[in-house]
Formats: C-alpha cells, structure tokens, sequence
C-alpha cells in the first residue's frame, strides 16, 4: 500500500508526464500572411521578405529575392506610385515604410556591384517564344521566360528597348544610365532584341505564330484618344503624351504664356512640371479627381505619386482638384481659355457612383493653350481582328491568354486595366509562367492567394515610433530637365529604414512565442519549421493560453478552435 | 543585559539571532520596521543572509517557501491585507509541510482602512493550518520568535508570531536579548529532511487527487495538534538556556482558585496584568494569557477552567455577523465541562481604539453586574457616535 508522503512530495515527476489531453479549447497556428505590401505591389514583389533580408545586412540575397519576381526595381524604386507604401500597416502607427526607397537602393547596388541575376537556365531549353514590344511588360515577359530557359525574342518598333520608360518619363524622374544599364542586363542574360520591327509593317502577326511557339503582345498604348469639349478642338491641338514624348527625345516643347493640362496622372503633372520649368509662366493642371485628404474619398484620389505631386506644387503648379472643363473659350480660332465647373463622385440613380457636375459653380480661366492628358488606347495596326473593335486587348485573366488565340498572351497598358510600370512587369512574370505552362502543357500558376494581415493583428507594444527617412530631393531651383531630382540614400539610412519594418504575417524569429509559453509547449527548432518560423508547437503540452499569439509581434500565430 | 529596543528592532535582532539564510518582505505598516532593521544587519554585515526584495506579499511568502523546501532557514513578516495577499502561500507552506516563521505586526483589515491595532488579520489565516502564537510584550515577541524557529523545524508546522502593530511593535521596552552563544546551543542548524535536492528530486506541491487528500489533511491536523508538546518543550528548553520562559500555550496571572477569569490574547494581556495590580482587588480574579491560539489548547484551558464561575473572553477581532472568534471555542469547550463558567465575550481595540488600563475594573463591573452572560458585544463602541437606524 503507498504511504503518503508528510506533505505530499512526490517522486520526481516530471511535467512530462502531464499531457493536455482533451481540454484544450483552441490552439495556435503559425499563419503566413500575406503582408499588405505584397499583396499591394502590381508587379508581385514581397517587400516584407527582402526588407527582412536588408535588416539582416543580406543586401544581396535581398536584391535576389525581388528579382526573382521584378527584374527592374531600380526602376519601379523609383517611378512606381507605390502602392505598398499606402498599404503599409505602419502607416496606421507612424508613417509607412519609405518602401520604394528600400527597393531603389538594392537595385542600384546590384548594377554598381555587377550582382548576376539569379538564373538557372532550365527546363523550357529550346522552345522559342517572341515578344512584342520591349516596355516593362514585354522586358519583364522576356527576362522571366529566359529564366525558365526559353529562347527569347524580343521586338520593338523603336531603335532602343524601354517603351515608355524611354520615350515618356522625365529624365528627371528617371536617368538614362539608369534604364540603359538595366535593360543591357536583361538583355546580356540571352535575349534576342530586334530594333525597329514594326508589327504589321516589318513583321506580322500570322507569321510569328507560326515561327514561335508563343507570342506575347506588349504593344502598349499609343494611339491617342480622341479628345473635344462639345465637339470643339483647339486648332493647335496636341496631346500631353506626344508633347512629353518630343520633348523626352528631342528637348523642346511649345512655350505660350499659360497652359492648362487636363487630366489626372502621371504624364499630365509631368508635362506640366516640364512646360513650367520650360518657362511657362502659368500652368494649370484641371483634375476631376481629388487632392489627399479628408475631404476626398480614397477612391478619388489623383493617381499620382504623392511626393510628385508636392514636388509639382513646389515648382509652382496650380492644381484644379474636382473640376472639368466644360466649355472652350475662343477667340476666333484660337483659344483663350475653359470654362470649368466642379464635380465630384456621388451615388447617381442607378445606385452606382458618377461624377456629377454642380450647376452654378463655372467659373472661367484664360490661358493660351489646353493639352488634354486623358488617355490612350491600343494602336489596332497588325493586330488583324484581335481588337474586335475595342479599345484594349481586355484578356479577362490575371495572365494575359487570350482565350480565342491559342498561344497568344497580352499584358502591360495593353490589356486596358493596367497603367503603371510595375503593373506591366506584374504582367509579363504572370504570362511567362502562364506561356511555360501552355507550352508544357501544364496548369495555369498559381497566383499568390494569402489572406492579408490588417494592422489590429500587430503588437505594437513590440515597436518604437520611427521617423520614416525621405530620399534628400533638389531644391526647385537645382531642378533641371536632366538632373535626377530624388537623391539617393546611404546604406544606414536604409538599414534604420528596413528595420522600421513590423514584419507584418511574417515569423521574426524574436522569440517571443518560446519564451513565454508557460507550458514549454513552444519548440525552438529550424530545422523542424517549414513553414518559415523557427519554433514548432508542442500540442501534447500546448494548453491554448493564446499567450504566444497574442505576444507576436508580427500576427503570425493565430488561435483555431478546436470544439 | 537589558536595552532599550523598539520591539521592531528586537524582533528584528532576535530574527537575525536565529541565522535565517533568507529573508523575504515587501514592506506594509506596521511591519516595515521589522524587516528594515533587518536589512540593517545584513548591509552592516552583521547578519549572513540572502535578502530579497519582492514586488508582493505573494512573492515574499513564495520566495520563503522555495527557500526553506531548499534547505535554508526562512524567514518573512507581514501585516493586516498583507496577510491576506499572503493567503494562497500560507495554506501551500503549511499543507507542504514547510518549516518557517513569519512575523504578523498586527492590523485591522479594510474597509474601512485603518492601519492601527487588532487583530482580525492574523483571525482571518487562523485555519490556514499555521501555528499561531500572541505575544504579550516585546520581551515575549523576541524569546517567542526565536523559540518559533525551533518549533517549526521540530514539527514542520510553520510558526506565525502575532506581535500587535504598534502597541508593541513600535514602542520601546527594555530587553533582554539573549546571545549568539545562548541561541546557538537553543537552536541548531537547520535540518529539513526533504530539503530539495538537484541530485536527488523530488516534486513539491503535486496533485493529491481524492485518495489522498482526507488523510494529508487529517496528518496536518494532527501535526498541530502534537505542536502543541513541542510549543510547551521548546519554552521550557529555552528557559533552561536563556533563563526566561512565555508560559507554554498558556499562562495565568492571579490566584489559580479566582471564580472570575479574564481571557485575552497579545498585548492586552499586560495592559490588565498592570490593571489587576493598580485597581484594588475587592474581587479575587486570575488572568489567562492565551499564548497558543493554534493549536488551540483544549486540554490546559480546560483545566484553568475548573472552578470559574465567570470568564471574560477578549477579543481584538469580530466575526462579523457570529461574534467572537476565541469566544466561540472557548464555548465549545465549555460544553465538555461539568460545571462550565459564565461566558461574557467582548471585542475591545478595533482598529487601535485605545484600550486603558480602566478596562480591567470597567470588564470586572461588568461581569459582576450582567444577570445574564454577555453572548458578544463590542465592549467599548460608542453606538450613540452612529446614525439611529445603524446602532
């Protein structure tokens, strides 16, 4: 018979023996979510992972890893409006992560340190696939499909690869050795560039069919959509587009007294900030879309680059928000200015939102010309049937099949829902993939389908405010039309940047989880952690306290019931 | 040698007499003197002792329970809700088994707050399974800290010593304390037989599923109840060596045949001592000094119990809604007597109302007077000071 111990000690037993067993309500999951950067980022680019790789001083494998999916992020560094920045968790608790700063810097590492891209020339070995127009859409297509091995050819109707990038942006925005350098790299992995080819003139459309296995159509935009106010055209008209082109190429641009530029993106606040310092005295920009700000709906903000716009206000731009052109003034032929009234987005009848102009608020503005800057749409040459009337190629799938032409694959302005840079190189690493998978006669990829994680799901107590570093920028007068405006960053100043990080859905490896759990029940281990963490949970001792989950840092462990 | 000693101090000097290995306080009113004056000795490296600064009362009894099931001599203090936050860990020290003193410097509980003298903290942990011995002077707190130490290691029952806050904790008497030698001889080392071990584990405060329990609990009863031979030996060793002794588990002061008795418990105890010696004794009425509350001594009380016609319990404390706590044993054990006494229970000294020496003569009228036995009443509330509806 056991006789009791005075005091009841024990054999040393050990907790081991004490399993949870059946009561337990709920239990932790490491979960990998989708940080809102990457989920935002039109070209696919994780920022969290690399940023992560940056604050561990691997500046390479950081580069590596986002051109795994984007080949040019000294480029979309610096041009893309970055999205990831507005979707930033850490804007809800300071300011968002100078992300695009970060992804510029690593680009621009990589050239001046001569890092190799990352390539492994496998499995497509031999097929041949062509490319039509050598944008950012059709560069990134080629660059992705040459990694997966294909023979690439890549052709444009200008003498030089780039597409807009060369023919649209601001030298300003974006140096030429920049572009130049990038591209030379892309193109020394392998790819056949073809200059001045001109689909539908110098080549055709059936033909390369049935040369290549696979066509990409990147052609971009580039027929101007036809533009009146009732009707009425200016006598001088242009659009802002071909005036930002002449001036790109040649350097000149029409210099009257005052301008007004209609329109709301990027090529209109970029030819109004090239007439300005071309000496335009004033140049108006008339938008329908908002300003940021409380009073605008952030579906109706203008699509610009927050720091272009202020850059542009700057240098002495007067901005129109809310408001069109409803009438032009001429005297005789010849205009001398708009009647502009406001609008904004309301609820119409049909229960959808419209802009609605209010009566009774037109007011006039006089200046010697108006550029409108509202689009463009796809040039239908050497495209036979494939427009079907339309504007755009609209493929209707993220990646770019058009379902009526076996083999054919269309990305970039092109499709009709696309408009940045990052977009386009978006598109072209979904096509490649897709085109691998039609030639081999595979699935469709898989495209990035993790929950993004909001900003509730981060422990704040675990970071410190930090100021967000600014790229140092000329002053307006330093401004010129060559000189690049946005300065670049040292490399402790992007350090203390990627350490600003909250590593959103992402293991940190703080070790957190492990030291608290009460039950030991969290196992630090990586080489048991697949998942990307460093800990596994123990479920035999795990009683679901939840305490890991809620002192993650990051939201990567989440609680599953389990009744 | 006599010197003049704030009781905290001599407590204090008696703690570090008994070479305690740790120390552990969080400091409450009126305890803090206690603990401070130890904390003296250790910096002024007069006393070798791990002494460590907690964040709670909980953690204070926690760190002195891990360190006397370790193996070393433990020693904390405490006072009124300080005892209370102690709760937890007075009942696991005792129900492990777990040798150690602590000092309780009487003191109302709140609401409402009140940090003088009584002693319904120490009432509150009386079945916390701990040995509860009240001193009726500073003398008595020092010889009875010291004999606590051997008490609990002879019966690992752990000792409370109950002190009443201020009246003797923060008043100066003279004291005898004893020497280092006298200590040595009276208490030695510290031995505890399931001191835990790194080479030979074993597990404290496991799981004791209903198999169990009834008998660790009836052995721990038991174990109280056998403390009380231990509480009376140990006193009368140390009068053997010190020369002075506390009266075991009780005492009484008076003629032994008086048919009027007084019982009470701390300091009161030496405010009527001097009453019976200044107030003429028309009546013959003898003293009983409970020493020992827990384990409650039955059997000598009992016996210091023939021959009373009227008894007088007092209390520092109210069971608010029953009455008297001592009042209610010293009841029940009146029903095992033939001829039991008349019981007139009465609080006095809540929450430091002074208790005079008038007490004595005003307590005698009383009884003397009452035709029928005072079941309980607050002797000196002054009702008419309260709202009609509230006396």
């Amino acid at each position: 018979m056991l006789v009791l111990t005075r005091g009841s000690y024990a054999l040393p037993g050990t907790s081991i023996d004490f399993k949870t067993g059946t009561w337990r309500t709920s239990r932790p999951l490491h979960q990998h979510w989708a940080a809102p950067c990457h989920s935002a980022c039109p070209a696919g680019e994780d920022p969290q992972a690399y940023i992560g790789k940056v604050q561990e001083n691997h500046s390479r494998e950081a580069w590596e890893s986002i051109v795994h999916i984007n080949p040019i992020p000294s480029i979309t560094g610096r041009i893309c409006p970055h999205p990831c920045e507005q979707a930033c968790n850490r804007g809800s608790f300071d300011q968002p992560l100078a992300i695009h700063s970060i992804e510029r810097f690593l680009g621009d590492e990589a050239r001046q340190r001569g890092w190799e891209y990352p390539i492994d020339l496998g499995r497509g070995a031999g097929a041949t696939v062509a490319v039509i127009g050598a944008g950012p859409a059709g560069l990134s297509a080629a660059y992705h499909l040459r990694r997966r091995g294909y023979q690439v050819t890549l052709l444009d109707a200008l003498p030089e690869a780039g597409g807009l990038m060369r023919s649209a942006i601001p030298i300003n925005r974006l140096p030429r050795d920049v572009l130049d350098a990038d591209i030379a790299r892309i193109l020394a992995l392998g790819i056949e560039f073809r200059g001045r080819t001109r689909l539908g003139v110098d080549v055709h459309l059936d033909e390369l069919r049935s040369d290549y296995r696979a066509l990409f159509l990147a052609p971009g935009t580039a027929k101007a959509k036809a533009w009146s106010v009732d009707g009425a055209v200016p006598t001088d008209h242009r659009t802002a587009l071909e005036l930002l082109q002449e001036w790109v190429a040649v350097g000149s641009l029409p210099a009257p007294q005052s301008v007004i530029v209609h329109g709301g993106g990027n090529t209109a606040v970029d030819l109004c900030r090239a007439m300005r310092r071309a000496g335009v005295k004033e140049v108006h920009l008339v938008t329908a879309s908002g300003l940021p700000g409380p009073d605008t709906e952030p579906d109706d903000i203008i699509n610009i680059v927050p720091r272009e716009l202020e850059q542009a206000i700057e240098e002495g731009i007067t901005l129109h928000p809310h408001r069109t052109i409803q009438r032009l003034l001429f005297r005789g032929s010849r205009v001398v200015g708009v009647e502009m009234v406001t609008l904004r987005k309301l609820p119409t009848k049909s229960g959808q939102t419209g802009r609605i102009a209010f009566e009774g608020t037109e007011t006039l503005l006089h200046a010697d010309m108006v550029i409108p800057a509202i689009g463009e749409s796809v040039d239908p040459t050497g495209l036979g049937t494939l427009l079907g009337g339309r504007e755009y190629l609209w493929p209707g799938n993220p990646f770019g099949r058009l379902e009526h032409a076996p083999g054919l694959f269309v990305g970039g302005d092109a499709r009709g829902d696309r408009g940045t840079v990052s977009a386009a190189v978006g598109d072209g690493r979904l096509a490649a993939a897709a085109i691998d998978g039609y030639i081999r006669q595979g699935d469709d990829p898989e495209v990035m389908s993790r929950a993004v994680i909001t900003f509730d799901r981060i422990n704040i107590s675990y970071f410190e405010p930090a100021q967000r570093v600014e790229e140092p920028t000329l002053s307006v007068a330093e401004r010129t039309d060559t000189a690049e405006i946005d300065r670049p960053l040292s490399s402790a100043a992007i350090t203390h940047e990627a350490n600003r990080c909250f590593s959103c859905g992402s293991c940190l490896a703080c070790d957190n989880c492990w030291t608290f759990c009460p039950d030991n029940a969290v196992v630090k281990t990586v080489a048991l952690a697949k998942d990307g963490s460093h800990y596994v949970f123990d479920y035999e001792y795990c009683k679901g306290c939840g305490i890991c989950a809620a002192e993650c840092p990051c939201g990567y462990i989440v609680m599953e019931a389990e009744l | 040698m006599l010197s003049a000693l704030e009781g905290s101090q001599a407590v204090a000097r008696a703690v570090g007499l008994c070479r305690p290995g740790v120390v552990a306080a969080y400091p409450i009113t009126p305890q803090t003197h206690i603990v401070e004056n130890i904390s003296k000795l250790v910096a002024d490296g007069q006393l070798q002792c791990e002494l460590v600064s907690v964040e709670s009362e909980f953690s204070a009894a926690s760190v002195a329970l891990g360190a006397a099931a370790a193996g070393t001599r433990a020693y904390t203090a405490s006072s009124s809700q300080g005892i209370l936050l102690m709760g937890e860990v007075l009942y696991n020290i005792s129900g492990l088994r777990v040798p150690m003193v602590l000092t309780c410097a009487n003191r109302a509980l709140g609401a409402p707050l009140n940090i003088w003298n009584d002693q319904q903290d120490s009432m509150a942990v009386r079945d916390a399974g701990w040995i509860q011995l009240y001193c009726a002077d500073n003398q008595e707190a020092v010889d009875t800290t010291i004999q606590a130490f051997r008490i609990a290691e002879h019966t690992e029952v752990p000792v409370m010593v109950c002190v009443d806050g201020f009246v003797l904790t923060h008043t100066l008497e003279p004291i005898d304390l004893p020497t280092q030698e006298q200590v040595d001889r009276f208490l030695p080392p510290y031995r505890f037989d399931r001191a835990l071990d790194s080479r030979n584990p074993l597990s404290l405060g496991t799981c004791v599923d209903p198999l169990f329990f009834t008998e660790s609990r009836h052995s721990q009863h038991k174990a109280l109840l056998r403390s009380m031979q231990e509480i009376v030996a140990a006193d009368s060793d140390y009068a053997g060596i010190i020369g002075r002794s506390c009266g075991g588990v009780l005492s009484v002061v008076g003629p032994a045949e008086a048919e009027i008795a007084i019982l009470a418990m701390g300091s009161v105890c030496s405010t009527l001592q001097e009453g019976m010696q200044i107030f003429s004794q028309e009546r013959v009425v003898k003293l009983i000094k409970l020493r020992a509350y827990r384990p409650f001594p039955f059997l000598a009380l009992r016996e210091v119990l023939q021959g009373v016609r009227e008894l007088v319990v007092l209390e520092r404390a109210v069971a608010p809604g029953s009455g008297g706590i001592v009042g209610m044993e010293v009841r029940s054990l009146a029903t095992t007597m033939n001829s039991p006494p008349r019981i007139h229970n009465y609080a006095v000294g809540l929450g430091g109302r002074d208790v005079p020496i008038e007490i004595y003569p005003r307590l005698i009228e009383a009884v003397t007077c009452a035709t029928e036995p005072v079941w309980f009443e607050i002797f000196d509330v002054e009702v008419e000071r309260l709202p009609i509806e509230d006396r």
